[in-house]
């Protein structure tokens, strides 16, 4: 048991950190509800941190610290699956990396867009494609969510099967996606604070309202465990470990997200205040893999048969 | 970061299991049924505890100079897990070996160490902690029990309540109020049981015969020798404990293993195919795990030498969370658990219920929570 995080860890982190800096802030975007930087994902493709994972000294523990971080920044950056989730199926497949259920392809997807490479996910197997612009309809142009989102409209007849466990698959998927979730709710839960700390009314601090506290550091308990659980699954390759740790955090976005528009007020309905590029992701991954009854039934499965 | 235990920690634990395993007795689920502090479990503890020790798993935590074998804040949590797993047949004892006996290496006299420090690595003594009073529960710093230095001796006047192990306990741990000046008022005594002027009434309670007390103390006089620490010191050495206490009972593995328990009776009776049944049982589960990685986060903190702060305080909320799930699963989906049908159930259900109340109830751990790792600023006073 070594819970700090080691030296390259800790170097990994750094120039994460660096290199995202000039991300750190979300400029004002009423155009969209989504925030991409092309910029962003180039210099993080370049210095290699979407591929940590194979390298031997860092692996998929280092790979989730990675996708936490990018998580924490308005800019949604598909990092997940092209960091945890590529490397087990084809470490060469074209970014950005969708991953759908077989059976659910009409589901909403994250990163739809030419080019981007569709991964079908179930029973029969693990296959991909490259999208292409006929197979692609637009999700609504003011849709709420805070990544980039479209309908597939249909497969195309040839697809490229992976020799690849399809449960092991999902297995990294599920982690992928607890990864995010804890770096989101990190974010959010930063973002909240910081505002009710120096928001006044009645003369004082909203921050200093029991009412608030209270939930807030609920919240606290939950965003840390999520993390947690998420960097143990991550560790453990355990497919319990997985389905727990993205049932907790899908657990977790239900139970916060409505807290954190409601302690911002007004605020928090605005596009002027970041939050929703947090929530908003958030929101969209409590639906992700079956949402949390399914997560439930594949922990129950692999913890009790 | 890794999550796995090293072979010495899983050699270690299997040492534990296989003393469990050849000195429990047959009929132990059943008669651990007795809360932590019965009559019952205190007798029993007070020869399973003796025979700990001879084996040095009493307190191998300890340093060498404390005459434990130096093995680290890892290896008390697998010794704690595996008591507490096991309905804790150390009784009371997990005390000493947890903070009582640090606190005193850290705090205490020459006299009182060699008093004290002894008999518990014996395995033979056992200590209750007069912290709270029927008008200073949270609000610890309010307490009015007092001691006034007469002649040499403290006389002391007051009362204690929900005080645990007070009925056969030999020493208490006890806060009392030298001065007015809240926090800084208040001083640490040690004082024996026996000590004429000391009655100790039983509360009837939920949680298993002979658990919690009220204490009174009419005129009880003790050297001024028994002073633990400094007059105003008492503050600062039981936040000291109490940091090595919250931390002190891995009670996510009690859950979790009642947990597995109810899961395994459902299953026998066909009653594990339901589906929201399978779920509610996987997110008490994931609760579990969540309040085990907080709690392992705090103890890497003690293996690497770093102040513990508010993050005993999460880790704590998080295994409340956990243990409410897990009392609220077994009586939503088996509750013939508590009426007979399964003993260890039983006793998880009396110690999960108390677990947002004691050692600080969750509503304090939110308060530190809030103030000392969100920062957020203070509410006015």
């Amino acid at each position: 048991m070594q819970l700090a995080l080691n030296e390259d860890q800790r170097q990994v982190l750094d120039f994460v950190e660096a290199l995202a800096r000039p991300f750190a802030s979300a400029p004002l975007h009423d155009a969209g509800l989504a925030l991409e930087s092309e910029e962003l994902d180039a210099a993080l493709v370049e210095n290699g941190f979407l591929d940590v994972m194979t390298v031997e000294e860092l692996g998929p523990v280092t790979a989730a610290l990675v996708v936490e971080k990018l998580a924490r920044l308005p800019f949604a950056v598909e990092a997940a699956a092209s960091a945890l989730v590529r490397p087990l199926i084809d470490p060469e497949l074209p970014r950005p990396l969708c991953l759908v259920e077989e059976g659910r392809t009409s589901a909403l997807l994250r990163f739809l867009r030419p080019g981007a490479t569709v991964v079908v996910v179930g029973p029969s197997g693990v296959r991909s494609f490259t999208a292409s612009e006929e197979l692609i309809a637009p999700a609504q142009e003011d849709t709420l969510y805070a990544y980039p989102v479209a309908f597939l409209t249909g497969l195309p007849e040839a697809t490229i099967a992976h020799d690849v466990d399809p449960v092991e698959i999902t297995r990294a998927w599920r982690v992928a996606m607890a990864a995010e979730a804890a770096g989101l709710l990190g974010a959010a839960l930063t973002s909240v604070v910081t505002y009710v700390s120096e928001r006044k009314q009645f003369g004082r601090p909203l921050a200093t309202f029991q009412a608030m506290r209270h939930r807030l550091a609920e919240a606290q308990v939950v965003t840390n465990t999520v993390y947690w659980l998420a960097m143990r699954a991550a560790a453990s390759g355990d497919y319990a470990d997985a389905a727990m740790a993205l049932l907790h955090a899908q657990e977790a976005a239900k139970r916060v997200c409505y807290d954190y528009h409601q302690f911002l007020g007004g605020m928090g309905m605005t596009l002027e205040h970041p939050l929703h590029l947090w929530t908003y992701r958030l929101k969209l991954l409590t639906a992700e893999l079956g949402g949390r009854g399914a997560q439930g039934l594949a922990a129950a499965e692999a913890l009790w048969g | 970061m890794q999550f796995e235990w090293t072979e010495e920690q899983d050699a270690f634990r299997r040492r534990i299991r296989d003393f469990l395993q050849a000195n429990l007795p047959g009929d132990w689920e059943k008669f651990s049924e007795h809360g932590p502090a019965s009559p019952a479990l205190t007798a029993f503890a007070r020869t399973f505890c003796v025979k700990l020790a001879e084996v040095g798993l009493l307190f191998p935590h300890w340093t060498q100079e404390m005459g434990g074998e130096g093995l680290g804040p890892w290896e008390q949590q697998i010794l704690s897990e595996e008591m507490w797993i096991a309905g804790e047949p150390r009784g009371g004892q997990y005390m000493n070996v947890n903070w009582i006996g640090p606190t005193l290496e850290k705090y205490g006299t020459p006299e009182q160490k060699a008093r004290y420090l002894e008999p518990i690595t014996r395995g033979e003594s056992l200590w209750c902690q007069g912290f709270s009073e029927p008008d200073a529960g949270s609000d610890l710093a309010s307490l009015r029990t007092r001691a006034v230095l007469k002649d040499g001796n403290y006389v002391i006047n007051g009362q204690k309540i929900w005080t645990s192990y007070a009925g056969l306990a030999d020493t208490c741990f006890l806060l009392t109020r030298t001065s007015d000046d809240r926090k800084k008022g208040i001083t640490i005594v040690l004082v024996p049981m026996d000590t004429p002027g000391i009655t100790v009434r039983q509360i009837p309670s939920l949680i298993g015969e002979g658990d919690i007390h009220e204490v009174f103390f009419d005129d009880v006089n003790v050297p001024e020798t028994a002073r633990f620490g400094e007059e105003g010191q008492a503050w600062e050495i039981v936040a000291y404990s109490l940091r090595n206490e919250r931390l002190g009972i891995p009670r996510f593995t009690l859950a979790r293993a009642a947990l597995d328990r109810a899961v395994m009776m459902l299953k026998q009776r066909g009653d594990f195919t339901r589906e929201y049944v399978r779920i509610e049982a996987a997110r008490c589960a994931a609760l579990c795990e969540a309040a085990g990685t907080a709690n392992y986060a705090v103890v890497q903190k003690r293996v690497d030498g770093l102040a513990i702060g508010a993050e005993s305080s999460s880790a704590r909320y998080a295994t409340v969370m956990a243990e409410r799930a897990v009392c609220e699963f077994v009586v939503e989906f088996l509750p013939e658990a508590l009426a007979g049908a399964s003993p260890y159930l039983k006793m998880h259900h009396q110690r999960g219920i108390v677990a947002g109340v004691a050692a600080g109830s969750a509503e304090i751990q939110l308060n530190i929570i809030a103030s000392d790792v969100l920062e957020l600023p203070r509410e006015p006073r």
